[in-house]
């Protein structure tokens, strides 16, 4: 009886302690840098090397290149997509990307749709895609481990 | 006059909350007393083993993960470290310390969730919240330096993908200090509870035979009095610079793989403050594992195993001097400790089963890969 009772002043010590919850929809986690959210795409730095299509493992990149206007030796990208469906969000496309033209966000909350061709993003999505975190372009750069309002 | 009884088949699972995941059971009770047993599992298979014949050897790091998704780091060392056996390569000092540091966060953090949920499971609440909020320090600290919370597809063949970021080491220094104080607070909330103690001491008992002929491994055979563990009797990675214990209880019954867990929760934090101090500077990938789509291994078989959270996982990998694997074989520790239940369970009361099942600690990820 002791114990329980013992047990029951670790509850009750916590009454005076200060709180660890986040109120989710108001305020929200700010990702380290490093995290692996939703891609972002750069297209005038892509080579169309397509070495991302090779190393993804699930298949879910595809695109296609086009000659340049103004230099016909350059190769420009015409289309990208990723069907976000099979996409395990595993970092390949970035790492092995020779001029860091597909990148990934801090973003993770953005993906949700009701429908599943709504999962399939196009180059001009994924080049919009810029809301918060390591690659945005705005002034505030979150802090690694910082717990903020961030909306 | 005779009453007329019959045996009644009960379905437990693949929906039931105590399985976290999953699993089905099919129970023959004959009133409160288990008369058969039969586990089914395959509900969430992927073929991960043929899968990675489809692959080059970098593009099954991230499937290992979502083996035993609340341990993934081990199960990604150990897939690592199959095909540098291959290669022959030497790590670099820097990385094997962070793959240490890494997989011991990621052992507590498992270890955590176990506990959290074994006590939900036998109707304790909240210890389940104060669990979750320990394993947030050491998957935020996970998630800093890997990217993600549990998938982390952090190692790399040759090493790991990341450096720490700046204070990284610190803040692990520190957390180990929050976590120490906390899981002292588990011990008083929980350990001495009479009514945990008369719900689990005695029950669910394994003998050593039964260990050794069911080949299981991890806390539940160093439970039963058995000093098993890789880490010091195959030391891999660079495991025997540390000095810790292996934890161990003679009884095998519930309450003892309990108590072998909680001690191994100290034992990692004590190895991860002697990484922390030791830890040099230097490379965290070799030269040739920096270009991940040309890894090469020449023909050849290896296999490596590891202690994981819930026992031995082991990767038998078989090269035929191409850049896709011929074959991968995985042990997973999940998957032959469930095996028991079907002798286990026999004769037990049904109010028993779920007190004897969460007790394993299996994951459905890796039972069924």
């Amino acid at each position: 009886m002791f114990r329980l009772l013992k047990g029951f002043g670790v509850t009750f010590n916590y009454f005076r302690k200060k709180k660890i919850t986040i109120q989710y929809p108001d305020e929200r986690v700010v990702m380290p840098e490093r995290f692996r959210g939703i891609h972002r795409f750069f297209p005038d730095k892509c080579i169309v090397c397509n070495l991302c299509v090779t190393a993804c493992p699930t298949d879910v990149i595809t695109l296609t290149g086009k000659k340049s206007e103004e230099n016909p030796k350059k190769k420009i990208i015409d289309t990208y997509n990723i069907d976000f469906q099979g996409c395990i969000l595993c970092d390949f496309c970035t790492e092995v990307c020779p001029t860091d033209a597909i990148v990934m966000t801090a973003r993770y909350n953005n993906l949700s749709s009701f429908n599943r061709s709504e999962q399939f993003k196009d180059i001009e999505w994924l080049s919009d895609n810029h809301v918060y975190g390591y690659y945005e372009e705005s002034d505030r750069v979150p802090e690694m481990g910082e717990r903020g309002e961030q909306k | 006059m005779a009453i007329k009884t019959e045996t009644m088949t009960l379905n437990m699972g693949p929906q039931h909350p105590s399985t976290h995941g999953v699993f089905r059971l099919v129970v023959d009770v004959d009133g409160e007393t288990i008369k058969r047993v039969e586990p089914v599992m395959g509900y969430l298979h992927r073929g991960s083993e043929k899968l990675a014949e489809r692959f080059v050897y970098t593009q099954f790091i991230p499937y290992t993960d979502r083996l035993d998704y609340m341990n993934a780091m081990t199960n990604n060392y150990v897939y690592c470290a199959a095909v540098e056996k291959l290669l022959e390569w030497e790590i670099p000092e820097r990385a094997e310390y962070l793959r240490v540091i890494t997989m011991e966060l990621n052992r507590i953090a498992s270890h955590l969730v176990w506990w959290g949920t074994y006590l939900l499971d036998i109707g304790a609440l909240s210890p389940f919240l104060y669990a979750f909020r320990d394993r947030d320090h050491c998957l935020d600290l996970l998630n800093e330096i890997s990217g993600a919370r549990m998938t982390f597809n952090y190692m790399r063949i040759g090493g790991v993908k990341w450096d720490s970021p700046d204070g990284w080491i610190d803040r692990v220094k520190e957390k180990v200090k929050v976590l120490r104080e906390n899981i002292n607070e588990y011990d008083t909330l929980v350990t001495g509870n009479e009514i945990f103690q008369s719900r689990t001491i005695g029950v669910g008992k394994l003998t050593k035979e039964q260990i050794l002929d069911w080949g299981i491994s991890g806390p539940l055979a160093r439970a039963s009095g058995l000093k098993m563990d890789i880490r010091k009797d195959e030391p891999y990675s660079i495991y025997d610079r540390f000095d810790f214990d292996i934890p161990t209880q003679e009884e095998g019954d519930v309450y003892a793989r309990y108590k072998v867990r909680i001690a191994e929760l100290y034992e990692s934090l004590k190895i991860i403050e002697q990484a922390c101090e030791q830890i040099p500077e230097g490379d965290i990938i070799t030269k040739k594992g920096k270009r991940i789509m040309m890894i090469k291994p020449p023909a050849g078989e290896a296999y490596t195993r590891a202690e994981a959270s819930k026992g031995e996982i082991g990767v038998y990998a078989i090269s035929n001097g191409k850049n896709k694997p011929y074959r991968i074989k995985l042990r997973r520790p999940s998957f032959v400790n469930v095996a028991i239940l079907q002798e286990l369970l026999i004769g037990k009361n049904i109010q028993d089963l779920v007190a004897i099942f969460g007790s394993l600690d299996i994951v459905l990820g890796e039972v069924d890969a």
